[in-house]
């Protein structure tokens, strides 16, 4: 015990800042057939959505190693057979 | 895909690649004990180290037709198909929803199948049944899918000197011997070697695709030039599109059985979120690339039909393979790693459905007294004769690879409610999940078949969802279950699993 349990789906900011940043890696709010300037061999809008899906995965990862930890419910578990067993 | 550089070399290479496969992958996972258990046969005991748990996910998630369908899909949109390499990262946003809740409660109630959940969650056969069936039945679709993609990628390889059905025939039976012998360890270890082969067959293919073809920036100028549809700012309906398929894809492909499976077969927490932090970046490496070998053909190979462009990665390859005897034999190498690619997500299906069968239609409904051994043996000899009933069907294949792909979501993700609403609200009945995953399933597969796939942009599946998810909340709070039912949900959820967070 004693450990704080963490669930990514009870922080409601998560699921709010995902959304943003699926809306942005969205090019519905540039002009359409827009292209200037290319950026690495992608047009201007690729490469926003590039930057957004980088965002989007590095988000992904902080997210499951600070928000993800759910291994005291498994100690808690564990803990009355290791008892027994010592 | 015709490779008129291969042939007979193609054949040798097959043959000693799955036959490589079939020896490594016996020989690491072969266990008497493990064979007789459930969970050990479709969980592989005690569960995945990173290794094999990451690979056995990537290898699950992205098949052969990664390479050999969405390319080409990169050729027809343009830029705009870059959408592939979000909506496969969300898959791991879609995991966040329910995996750390669902891997405790797996790991506590030792799950076998997702079916497991429904039984426990709701104690009704009719749920358990219904979603059982709709999980079979989309598998089967999936599992088609690759069966037709790797007959199609044998016959190309090795230019028709394997026919179509022959090739289908030899990978299927080489695949049904090791999990037969090996169940889910056997399934990993294959797609460990899977998955490096299509790493490395992909990047070097995107290497010599630009030294034979040019870089992006040379394809971007050309399209500006000549097809500037392909290159500006997509339509709002494209804009759409792209946001249907986050919530289709994202949802859908984590609520997979095989996914689910392998949520329940990690090692332990630890080990899950490192897998998927992994997966996080993989899309990059592979709808990515793809992606851009796609992009750059536009200008290599200009002006092609639909039919003509799903052919693109063999004339690409024919052209790369004639260069040297180096640039051949990595060709080569490619296409054995689409063709493992294509492997190892049958073989992940194939174990699936057998686990559904023998654990949930077998073991739930026919013959519940059965011991494991017993289930797991028909499990397995009743998914054989499915996997062969699917290859006759497969010998006639229906439509494009990726309208076939786009199928089996809207059936599949009709069982997401019972995980994002059955994991956290307590009030959700038993009848409202089961009328919702069936209204819910008919009118997807119901549009689908009209011929109506999309709705004002959505998918068919998603319309299908949305009506589903409202006949949960609205059932739920109209009929609520009766006292005696609610004191056994109030029961589970005050166990730690459900409270952990605020205990």
């Amino acid at each position: 015990m004693g450990k704080e349990v963490k669930e990514p789906i009870r922080y409601i900011w998560i699921w709010v800042a995902l959304v943003v940043i699926l809306l942005i890696s969205i090019p519905w709010y540039l002009p359409k057939g827009t292209i200037y300037p290319i950026i690495l061999g992608f047009p201007y809008w690729a490469f926003i959505s590039v930057v957004s899906v980088i965002c989007l995965s590095a988000f992904l990862v902080y997210i499951m190693h600070k928000y993800w930890d759910m291994e005291a419910l498994m100690e808690d578990e564990k803990e009355p057979e290791e008892k027994k067993e010592g | 895909m015709q490779l008129n550089f291969v042939g007979w070399h193609g054949l040798l290479v097959i043959i000693f690649y799955a036959l490589f496969i079939l020896c490594t992958t016996v020989y690491f996972s072969y266990s008497k004990t493990l064979r007789d258990s459930l969970k050990g046969f479709y969980l592989g005991g005690k569960g995945l180290g990173v290794l094999l748990l990451f690979f056995t996910l990537y290898a699950t998630q992205y098949s052969g037709n990664t390479v050999i369908g969405y390319a080409p899909k990169a050729y027809r949109m343009g830029y705009a198909w870059f959408m592939s390499v979000p909506y496969m990262i969300l898959v791991i946003a879609g995991y966040l929803l329910f995996a750390p809740r669902l891997h405790v409660i797996a790991k506590k109630f030792n799950f076998v199948t997702p079916a497991d959940w429904f039984d426990k969650r709701f104690g009704s056969n009719a749920v358990t049944l219904v979603a059982t069936i709709l999980m079979v039945y989309a598998l089967g679709n999936y599992l088609l899918e690759q069966l037709i993609a790797m007959g199609h990628a044998i016959a190309g390889i090795t230019a028709g000197v394997i026919p179509y059905t022959w090739g289908v025939l030899f990978l299927v039976i080489i695949m049904l011997i090791y999990e037969w012998l090996g169940g889910l360890k056997a399934v990993a270890i294959a797609d460990t070697i899977n998955g490096i082969m299509l790493m490395l067959g992909l990047f070097g293919f995107l290497i010599m695709v630009f030294n034979t073809f040019g870089g992006l920036t040379d394809a971007a100028h050309y399209m500006i030039e000549n097809v500037p549809k392909k290159i500006g700012v997509p339509p709002l309906s494209v804009s759409q599109t792209w946001l249907s398929l986050y919530i289709l894809v994202g949802i859908g492909a984590a609520v997979y059985p095989h996914a689910i499976q392998r949520i329940y077969a990690a090692e332990n927490e630890r080990t899950l979120k490192r897998s998927l932090s992994r997966m996080a970046w993989m899309p990059f490496i592979t709808t990515g690339v793809a992606l851009i070998i796609g992009l750059i053909r536009i200008k290599a190979f200009p002006g092609l039909g639909k039919m003509e462009s799903e052919q693109l990665v063999g004339m690409m390859a024919n052209v790369i393979a004639s260069k040297s005897v180096f640039h051949y034999w990595v060709m080569m190498l490619l296409f054995a790693g689409i063709i493992g690619a294509i492997m190892s997500t049958a073989d992940s299906v194939i174990l699936s459905f057998s686990s559904l069968i023998s654990n949930d239609i077998y073991g739930r409904f026919i013959n519940p007294k059965a011991n494991e051994k017993k289930k797991v043996f028909w499990g397995k000899i009743i998914g054989i004769c499915v996997v062969f009933l699917l290859l006759f069907i497969a010998w006639n294949p229906p439509g494009t690879l990726f309208e076939i792909f786009v199928l089996k979501f809207e059936i599949l993700i009709q069982i997401a409610p019972a995980f994002l609403l059955g994991l956290y609200w307590k009030r959700m009945t038993k009848s409202s999940v089961l009328v919702g995953m069936i209204v819910g399933a008919v009118i997807a597969s119901g549009m689908t078949l009209t011929g109506m796939k999309t709705f004002h942009g959505w998918y068919s599946g998603i319309i299908g969802l949305a009506i589903n998810m409202l006949i949960c909340v609205v059932g739920s709070l109209l009929f609520p279950e009766s006292t005696d039912e609610q004191q056994k949900v109030e029961q589970l959820f005050s166990s730690r699993e459900f409270t952990g967070f605020n205990a």
